[in-house]
């Protein structure tokens, strides 16, 4: 583990990409204490500029900017990390079985994941948000669907390529059961790759959270970074304040993700960091 | 028409006066010249015979004419017919026809084209024939110019349903023999007005050129009117703005924008124009459900709502806060009264949570009384707004409101052929007559399952479908006024729909286009008398 840190920060721009995340965090967890009202609450003039009172100004409607980010940073998190567990999930199943099985399963499994690969993600997932009715339930799902391919196939390869190897080659000789070999032979050596990718995913999946609300197609009731953004473009032109510290939100965390992520890579996949070197 | 030619002198007389001081108000009009408005969306269809859908009736009234046009107080002036008389019981009208108008085909227009249109194509066919026509039992044609409108009962807002907007007059050659649901002139309408249909480029744009031979001596001024589609707002906006487009109705420019297009030199926003329409913003209650049923809990919400917050915050301007079940745009004809229960007073709060008390519903631990849906017209980002202020104002009374907002058919099945819902917000247009718009909100015969924008609350108040009918008769204006209001008083204790804003369409033109709003039917007349500054 102290081996672990070392390595990691080596990478500056990972630990503070680490830091940045940390506070985002600390800002998710502590949203009620800062600001104890509903995030839709009408507290002040609509459309108030930045001030002492309303730290980042109000909205249209004069709603706290500063409150709906803190509040909107929980959902971002929540969703990022829900959707993508579901992704890895569902993506780290069908891949690991294609891999494994090979021959007629892993044709038929790669032609499933062609098909969702080849429909562009962005409008699948509008698409399954409009017809599930938007809901977090259903932005979860849809995030969750558009996003499992680039798993599926990056395990499989993982798994082809481990599944010749001696040691799995040894288990199979020993009459081991397959499922035996799965999670305990061959997953655990293919868990760094899938850890770095999901990393960035979450990154991915904030954005197409964002995205969806931003088209109006996020849940109602719940406050999100992309929702503050949609409602303020209108009033872009008179009240900047609305759409750009949301924006710069989701700018800082998607990035703070991303250099996490290539971070993890360095350590993980430290022959990929001799190479640079 | 001796009329009309008067004005016209006075007008060339004045500027012959006044001429020289520049931008007077009267200026003589400029003939020729390319009108282009931007319509929004396109329409699916130009059957305005057949659909209401207000994008077809901006194009299609260039092109059909109707029996009658309409003056600013909602009181019909003579078009394809140049006079009428009424029967003293009101269930006989005789319109006499003009004797100079041909179709676009050439085909002459005669009372034959009166009857067919009336009796085998809108009462079939048209979305609102249903109650503008229902008393219409014949049409009966003595001479080629003389139509007689016979009505099994008097119907005194019919003469405000004749208009090429709601009732086009099409040729009787071209629909005989056939469904007029499948009818060609579909996608190439074939009328008698001032510019006849050129092409259709799908996706881009209608083209309507000038009828050299209509009926209007010297008319239209316009050589072309083009109606362009624009998918996207703020290129429409930018289109104004840059001189692309000189005319967009019906909110095709978004309020917000229009706000700030108005602050241009050279643009004009107006409001006018639009008080044959009378959109009207609501929330539909749903009376049979809990504990929405309860009148105290309806009334406790009406009191809640701030409506000039709404209109400040949310339509940036354009609206103004409704008393009651009937547009204050009827005020000229006597049915619109506020002598009706107020729900706009200082205390509403207080009054509204005393309502709620009474009713049974006290503060639990959180604050909260009970949970209701609000469901949210799916009509875009506005309607989103409205949502969440309503949440929160409902809040504020200890109303915990969830929000649901779904894509068009799925909430329309819900409100009007599920009832699966508790609060809706939506928007009706009271047209020209409580009986053509506010009629079929709120009687029981209006309870339609299945049938959108309807009496989708499922209110039924027998005492309010009898004044309903007996004002549908009524010929004396006096006594009708007296019933509308009895009515207005009834619902708004009852509010089977509480009315929150009389909404204003804008119109955004550039200055240089002249006389496009010259009746309350605004973008829906014929445009003959537009022209444009050279």
């Amino acid at each position: 583990m102290k081996n672990f840190w070392q390595q990691y920060s080596r990478n500056k721009s990972a630990v503070f990409g680490l830091v940045v995340l940390f506070a985002l965090v600390l800002l998710a967890a502590s949203a009620n204490l800062l600001f104890p009202s509903d995030p839709f609450k009408l507290l002040g003039a609509p459309m108030s500029p930045p001030s002492s009172e309303f730290l980042l100004g109000t909205d249209s409607l004069g709603r706290s900017v500063a409150s709906g980010i803190a509040h909107g940073a929980r959902t971002s998190l929540l969703i990022g990390l829900v959707a993508t567990s579901v992704a890895v999930l569902l993506g780290t199943v069908i891949g690991g079985l294609a891999g494994f099985h090979g021959g007629k399963v892993d044709n038929l499994l790669m032609r499933l994941t062609e098909l969702f690969q080849t429909i562009p993600s962005f409008i699948f997932a509008v698409l399954l948000v409009a017809i599930l009715s938007p809901s977090l339930k259903s932005v979860v799902i849809a995030i969750a669907v558009v996003s499992w391919p680039t798993v599926a196939r990056l395990v499989r390869a993982e798994f082809l390529s481990l599944r010749k190897r001696e040691f799995v080659q040894a288990s199979i000789t020993m009459g081991m059961p397959s499922w035996k070999i799965i999670f305990q032979q061959i997953l655990p050596n293919a868990l760094s790759p899938i850890i770095v990718s999901a990393s960035l995913m979450i990154a991915t999946a904030i954005l197409l959270e964002s995205g969806l609300s931003f088209l109006g197609l996020g849940d109602p009731n719940i406050m999100s970074w992309g929702f503050l953004i949609g409602a303020g473009r209108s009033i872009l032109r008179t009240a900047w304040w609305v759409c750009t510290f949301p924006g710069i939100a989701i700018l800082l965390t998607v990035m703070a993700i991303n250099l996490v992520g290539e971070g993890l890579n360095d350590v993980l996949n430290p022959r990929l960091r001799e190479k640079d070197q | 028409m001796i009329r009309r030619k008067c004005l016209k002198l006075a007008t060339v007389f004045a500027f012959g006066l006044f001429g020289w001081a520049g931008a007077a108000a009267a200026q003589t009009p400029e003939a020729g010249g390319t009108l282009i408005m931007v319509v929004q969306p396109e329409p699916p269809t130009l059957a305005s015979y057949l659909s209401t859908s207000g994008p077809i009736g901006q194009v299609t009234t260039k092109v059909y004419d109707g029996l009658l046009e309409y003056d600013f107080d909602l009181k019909p002036i003579p078009s394809l017919a140049e006079s009428w008389d009424e029967s003293s019981d009101g269930k006989t009208i005789t319109f006499h026809l003009r004797k100079d108008v041909k179709f676009h085909d050439g085909s002459d227009f005669t009372s034959a084209d009166v009857q067919y249109t009336f009796m085998d194509v809108l009462k079939k066919v048209h979305p609102r024939a249903s109650s503008s026509f229902k008393e219409l039992t014949a049409v009966e044609t003595p001479d080629p110019y003389t139509a007689v409108f016979k009505l099994a009962n008097p119907a005194p807002y019919m003469i405000r349903a004749l208009s090429g907007y709601e009732s086009p007059i099409v040729s009787k050659e071209l629909f005989e023999g056939t469904d007029p649901r499948q009818n060609p002139t579909a996608n190439a309408p074939i009328g008698t007005g001032p510019f006849k249909f050129v092409e259709w480029k799908k996706g881009q744009y209608v083209r309507l050129d000038k009828n050299e031979n209509y009926w209007k001596e010297g008319l239209p001024y316009l050589d072309r009117v083009v109606a362009r589609f624009i998918p996207d707002a703020a290129t429409r906006a930018a289109a104004l703005e840059n001189q692309e487009v000189q005319y967009a109705a019906f909110n095709a420019v978004p309020n917000v924008d229009a706000k700030r297009l108005d602050s241009i030199d050279g643009i004009t926003v107006t409001t006018e124009g639009y008080s044959m329409i009378n959109p009207m913003m609501l929330l539909e209650m749903n009376t049979k459900s809990l504990p929405i049923d309860n009148v105290k809990v309806r009334q406790a919400i009406s009191y809640a709502i701030d409506r000039q917050f709404i209109i400040d915050n949310i339509f940036y301007g354009y609206g103004k806060p409704a008393t009651g079940s009937i547009s204050s745009n009827f005020a000229s004809v006597g049915l619109y009264s506020d002598d009706v229960h107020d729900y706009a007073v200082a205390d509403r709060i207080e009054k509204a949570n005393a309502l709620l008390d009474e009713a049974g519903f006290p503060r639990g631990e959180n604050g909260v009384r009970f949970e209701i849906v609000h469901d949210i017209i799916a009509y875009g980002e506005d309607w989103q707004r409205l949502g969440e202020y309503i949440k929160q104002a409902l809040g504020d009374i200890g109303i915990s409101v969830t929000l649901r907002y779904e894509d068009v058919p799925t909430w329309l099945k819900r409100v009007f052929t599920d009832y699966d819902f508790q609060m809706n917000s939506n928007f009706f247009y009271q047209l020209a007559d409580p009986v053509l718009g506010m009629h079929r909100q709120y009687l029981t015969d209006q309870i339609k399952q299945g049938t959108v924008f309807v009496n989708s609350s499922r209110y039924s108040n027998p005492e309010v479908d009898d004044l309903a009918h007996l004002g549908a008769e009524e010929i004396d204006p006096k006594k009708r006024s007296e019933i509308y209001t009895k009515i207005q008083q009834i619902l708004a204790e009852d509010l089977p729909v509480i009315p929150l804003v009389e909404m204003q369409f804008t119109t955004v033109y550039l200055d240089k286009v002249k006389n496009t709003i010259v009746s309350p039917l605004g973008a829906y007349s014929s445009f003959d008398q537009a022209w444009i500054e050279q």
